[in-house]
């Protein structure tokens, strides 16, 4: 469904509003993802969805149902739906009323047709190649080649209505061999840039470089985090960004904006308009994001918003909505750490004992509040000595403090996005002092 | 009734079945879903969510020269149909072009029949007005005190309409009701916060209808809840060091889900989610022969279970639920598997496969998996620990992607001192490798405190499905634990 014909459908759904207001969303998306594994697929699939959420405000009292059936009984149905849950909800005494907003720009490069049209035969050719050069290493390959578009429109009573259309894909290794594995991934709204050979190569080089690995002592260790690793740590800091998380207390923010809460060379923001992201550039009540700073050179200086938290904390609307009515709050969606003006090899080079690490895995939080979390080393973990990679290492657990983290840490210069199933992140590498392991593994 | 929910269906079903056929598939199924869910969501007095929300469509498997192809779609159109009949052919015939190897092979059985959840009360006959009642007073009583920042309330309820064809012959037709609901405390104090849900950690999850909400008795344990949180605030940090453990039954409950169910599905044995959420430390040579834990430790599948959450008779691969052991008296005896999987190890499949929508890929899930109750009452857990810990409701979880090396965290915890349950201490959490810990249970409670835990938000595979599990559980304890990890320096 093209961008004119959501819109012709969420105008229909406004037009048979009746009395109080409406908010119509409409998304359209196709996902399509082949995964292999023993260097063969095993998964292949593609996926194709279109929904209309609809949101009615009547004398105060909010509800909502979704559809995805477009029949003309079913689009009626689910605007009566809305409004009958409307009615049983409580009065809110000040109602949050819908706004008219106009279209923000897209960022350049969102939507690339040859990633909306890729094939079965398309992806599998890059699972070829990227099974080809992990096989001529010796090991075997896991992973995925994922492709996808997506549409979505939002269109309200008051005169909202704003578009966007984006392609994304990516690619994820694992290269296999018999005590060490390798990692390597890449996301690009142009699947023209999943180079598979190259990514194959390098999951496979981590692999076979990591062979016999040696077993360390846990304890405080420097470690120097790629960005697959360093995006999935600071992930589990985005939701202290929320206003709603600020309010409630559960965020490290709870001491105040304008407060020194990391080192002076850190500075983080949310951009969906970073070349690695060309995200959407209005939130999911159509208004439309702000780029923002959240810690500038250590400073926090923003939290995010959306028309609710807005009002309730007497801030300006950030455009981080979720689809509203929302008991989550707004949240980032794209955040960018910005980097330094280091190769990964000098910091490498720079560190007399320390480890290189790949990729983290099942991070969770164990003290929202102190930010310290909990996860497991995997996939490529080296030693570094007098500023050289010396072999791999048995995987490692951590419990760490994310913000004494960031009081103590060194970017390198060149970003890359990562990506996990609830994140996305720009991020360089990161080399942080005293990073604390508290128990080892046998593999 | 159920059988005549199905006539729509049956022409629909041959004409996608016949394109597939005729693109060269040698067998294909269509698994037709109509899901209708309803979320009430309370947070601070006001109605932060209610959404009700149906979704309707198709998931179409094509099996060609050893590769399958999964194609999903919304449109139930002929056209629809048959273009996504059509695309799952041409994704496995491009699977197939690149296998070095073959995972499938195509399925022979059969089968016609129906099901349909037990339910004492459909949910659909409470006014909704009484459903956000309900919320509202649960939700205010848990604001006991005013360290209380943040209380949540809420139900799910989830109806799905499932629809199995295949070119084997076979028709299913099964209706599902699962019903969830809980409520949460954030307290806050200077430089703490502090999370209580009830009940465990993230609600009361189990098929059926309007009892389990009953069941879960959320107003009358809600100012329970806000007292503990805010007491949380001031209550002395869990002790470290090597203690004697006894853990709460949905704790328990989250042991069996990460260090057994993940670890025994049989697609992550053989290193089909290697490069997302990993392998596992288990193998098949291990059957009958790996002592897994203690010998008071059983763990068995059933997918037919009263109130299970992944209750059904037929997995959507349109295999027929069963009853089967994952553990026995300690020993590792069985894997969770679909067909593909328990033919590489000369077995049939358990029917633990589930896809979290009519638009996901059918794969291997841990369905439900439980820990059988054992024979002492839960008191007597205590007896017999010089010092050691209580635990209850799971806040943090990791495990490494071997299922070996794990690190759990709780909300609440009682210091144990010379068998009796004492002072309330905050931030318990525990460590170990999955092994060596199960075989340190030494007790498990009896069948009197044993609960169908059910996790509605069980992630896997790629892209992410969100799945819907029991791990049935008791109270149960554990000797010489690695507790206080994360604050012990």
């Amino acid at each position: 469904m093209d961008r004119f014909e959501r819109e012709a459908l969420a105008t229909r759904l406004l037009n048979a509003a009746g009395e109080g207001q409406l908010e119509a969303l409409v998304h359209d998306e196709a996902v399509a993802l082949t995964r292999f594994t023993q260097n063969a697929i095993h998964q292949n699939l593609a996926e194709r969805d279109t929904s209309v959420r609809v949101r009615a405000i009547v004398d105060g009292r909010t509800g909502v149902a979704v559809t995805n059936d477009l029949s003309d009984a079913s689009l009626r149905a689910v605007v009566e739906r809305a409004r009958a849950v409307a009615a049983f909800a409580p009065r809110e005494d000040e109602p949050q009323g819908l706004v008219a907003n106009s279209q923000p720009a897209a960022p350049p490069g969102a939507f690339v047709a040859a990633t909306a049209d890729a094939s079965p035969a398309d992806r599998a050719r890059i699972v070829a190649e990227t099974i080809g050069a992990v096989a001529r290493a010796g090991l075997w390959a896991a992973g995925y080649v994922t492709t996808s578009r997506s549409g979505l429109t939002i269109a309200n009573s008051r005169g909202t209505l704003v578009s966007f259309d984006g392609t994304d894909s990516g690619l994820n290794v694992k290269a296999n061999g018999p005590d060490a594995t390798g990692f390597a991934e890449r996301y690009s709204s142009d699947v023209a840039a999943l180079d598979g050979n190259a990514l194959g190569t390098l999951a496979a080089q981590k692999a076979v470089s990591g062979a016999q690995p040696a077993a360390v002592e846990p304890g405080p260790w420097t470690v120097i985090l790629e960005p697959a690793a360093f995006g999935e740590l600071l992930s589990h800091l985005t939701e202290h960004f929320s206003a709603q998380a600020f309010d409630e207390g559960s965020s490290f923010l709870c001491d105040g904006l304008d407060r020194a809460y990391m080192g002076p060379n850190v500075t983080l923001a949310d951009d969906f308009a970073h070349p690695l992201f060309a995200g959407r550039p209005f939130d999911f009540e159509g208004y439309p994001t702000r780029q923002l700073p959240l810690i500038a050179s250590g400073v926090a200086r923003h939290v995010v918003t959306d028309a609710t938290w807005a009002t309730e904390l007497g801030l300006p609307n950030t455009g981080h909505g979720r689809p509203a009515p929302s008991a989550s709050g707004p949240e980032p969606e794209h955040l960018v750490v910005s980097g330094g003006e280091k190769t990964v090899d000098q910091l490498i080079a720079e560190t007399e004992h320390g480890l290189l690490i790949t990729r983290f895995w099942y991070i969770r939080s164990v003290d929202q509040r102190k930010t310290i979390v909990t996860g497991m080393t995997r996939d490529g973990t080296f030693e570094i000595r007098d500023g050289r990679l010396v072999g791999g290492v048995r995987n490692l657990r951590f419990n760490q403090s994310i913000l004494d983290a960031l009081n103590h840490v060194e970017f390198s210069s060149t970003q890359s996005r990562t990506a996990g199933y609830s994140y996305n992140i720009v991020s360089p590498a990161a080399k942080i002092q005293n990073f604390h392991f508290t128990s080892t593994t046998d593999f | 009734m159920l059988s005549s929910d199905m006539l729509g269906f049956d022409a629909v079903a041959a004409r996608a079945l016949d394109t597939a056929v005729a693109a060269g598939a040698t067998y294909a199924d269509i698994r037709f879903e109509d899901a209708r869910s309803e979320r009430i969501e309370v947070r601070n007095g006001v109605l932060a969510t209610l959404s009700d929300a149906t979704s309707v469509g198709y998931g179409i498997r094509a099996f060609y020269d050893g590769a399958w192809g999964f194609a999903a779609n919304s449109d139930l159109s002929d056209a629809g149909l048959d273009a996504t009949a059509a695309q799952a052919v041409a994704i496995a015939k491009a699977g197939a072009a690149v296998a070095a190897r073959r995972f499938a092979e195509a399925p022979t059985d059969r089968y016609v029949d129906e099901f349909a959840t037990p339910v004492v009360r459909d949910p659909a006959s409470v006014p909704l007005g009484e459903r956000v009642a309900l919320l509202l007073e649960a939700e205010r009583a848990l604001r006991a005190t005013p360290q209380v920042r943040a209380g949540r309330a809420w139900i799910d309820l989830w109806r799905t309409d499932k629809r199995f064809y295949s070119t084997t012959g076979s028709r299913i037709m099964q209706r599902l009701y699962q019903t969830g609901s809980g409520i949460s405390a954030l307290a806050v104090g200077a430089d703490d916060a502090q999370d209580r849900t009830y009940p465990g950690d993230v609600g009361l999850y189990q098929t059926g209808g309007w009892e389990i909400v009953e069941a879960a008795a959320l107003t009358e344990n809600a100012q329970r809840i806000g007292e503990e949180a805010t007491a949380l605030l001031t209550a002395p940090q869990c002790p470290a060091g090597e203690l004697d453990v006894v853990l709460g039954s949905s704790q328990v409950s989250l042991q069996i889900h990460e260090s057994c169910g993940h670890a025994a599905e049989l697609d992550r044995v053989m290193g089909w989610e290697a490069n997302f959420s990993g392998t596992s430390f288990l193998d098949p040579a291990q059957l009958g022969t790996l002592r897994y834990g203690s010998e008071r430790v059983s763990i068995e599948i059933d997918n037919l279970m009263p109130r299970g959450l992944a209750s059904v008779a037929y997995d959507d691969e349109g295999a027929r639920s069963v009853r089967s052991d994952i553990v026995r008296d300690g020993l590792l005896v069985g894997f969770e598997m679909s067909r593909d999987t328990a033919r590489t190890i000369g077995r049939e499949t358990n029917a633990c496969v589930r896809a979290s929508s009519w638009r996901s890929v059918p794969m291997v899930r841990m369905c439900n998996l439980s820990l059988a109750p054992g024979d002492v009452p839960f008191e007597a857990l205590f007896d017999g620990i010089a010092h050691g810990i209580y635990m209850e409701s799971n806040r943090s979880w990791s495990i490494d992607d071997h299922r070996l090396n794990f690190q759990f965290g709780c909300q609440i915890g009682w210091e144990i001192v010379n068998g009796k349950r004492t002072r309330l201490v905050k931030n318990p959490t525990y460590a170990g490798v999955t092994p060596q810990f199960w075989n340190a249970c030494d007790a498990i409670a009896d069948a009197n405190s044993w609960v169908a835990w059910g996790t509605p938000n069980c992630g896997k595979g790629e892209p992410m499905q969100t799945g819907r599990t029991t791990q049935g559980a008791a109270p149960a304890r554990f000797r010489k634990v690695r507790v206080g990890v994360g604050y012990d320096g």
